[in-house]
């Protein structure tokens, strides 16, 4: 079992191959922690949203450095994925976004749906963005107890 | 179930005469989504085609991959012709569920259906 406070740091380049050792990793940290199958599969889907944007859009096709920390917070995992790149323009959270509901085919726009997909998948998700800083999401998760979880 | 390694992605044709079925295996994220989306574009826009995805051994899929469904959906919606999706793994269903792109396949799906009874 992970002690509260502890934290694991990775530094991985911002390119699309290795966005799949972001979600090993996530798995190690999240299984010994007590998460659920499903509950990990949800925060798979949510880190690697956060990790592809860093990719596709923070630096624009240069080589860039995506960093990604987990920090233990009592019986939750807490996970930031920041980057140094440019940013995140077309990214922010939107008040009434419906993602594809309420929408025909022929009017939905392809692109959108990682930020809802995240909110969606995680308790709680905060992006931080500051002009030459780069871009920070935070998102955190808590863990359900079951009776399956030692 | 092997949770703890990645699974290349993997798309297998079987083609049947005017059907198409796409078999999807792996774990179809960023990295795997431009080649897919590439294999797809002569298929989609055939519109003679019967195009049947099946998921059954999809392993992961998240916004890039939902997209490429959403693209395909667009062409075969606009051109009137079929695409039904099959087989779906229940932790992937709950992401199409929780997008909605879910009920245009749901829509794909009767359509198909309208069909067969000539309606």
């Amino acid at each position: 079992m992970l002690e509260d406070g502890q934290k694991i740091t990775i530094c991985l380049p911002a390119t699309a191959e290795y966005v799949d050792v972001v979600r090993l990793n996530l798995y190690g940290i999240a299984s010994k922690m007590g998460f659920s199958y499903e509950e990990i599969e949800d925060m798979k889907v949510a880190i690697s949203e956060a990790c592809n944007n860093s990719v596709l859009h923070a630096y624009h096709s240069q080589n860039g450095v995506m960093e990604i920390n987990f920090e233990v917070q009592g019986d939750a995992l807490s996970i930031t994925v920041k980057d140094e790149g440019q940013g995140f323009e077309d990214w922010e959270p939107i008040e009434d976004d419906q993602a594809l509901h309420n929408k025909d085919l022929s009017n939905v726009e392809i692109g959108g749906l990682g930020f809802y997909l995240m909110q969606a998948l995680m308790d709680d998700v905060s992006v931080n963005r500051e002009v030459g800083q780069g871009t920070s999401v935070t998102m955190t998760r808590k863990v359900m107890r079951s009776e399956e979880t030692v | 179930m092997s949770l703890n390694r990645s699974e290349k992605f993997t798309v297998t044709k079987n083609w049947q005469d005017d059907q198409c079925i796409v078999y999807l295996q792996g774990e179809l994220d960023l990295a795997a989504a431009s080649d897919f989306r590439k294999m797809m574009e002569p298929i989609m826009s055939d519109d003679k085609l019967h195009l049947r995805m099946n998921l059954k051994e999809l392993k992961y899929i998240d916004s890039t991959g939902i997209g490429i469904l959403l693209s395909i959906l667009k062409v075969r919606h606009s051109n009137n012709s079929t695409f039904v999706v099959e087989e779906v793994p229940p932790q992937i269903q709950k992401l199409f569920t929780m997008t909605g792109i879910a009920k245009f396949f749901a829509v794909q799906d009767n359509t198909q259906v309208g069909n067969e009874r000539k309606e």
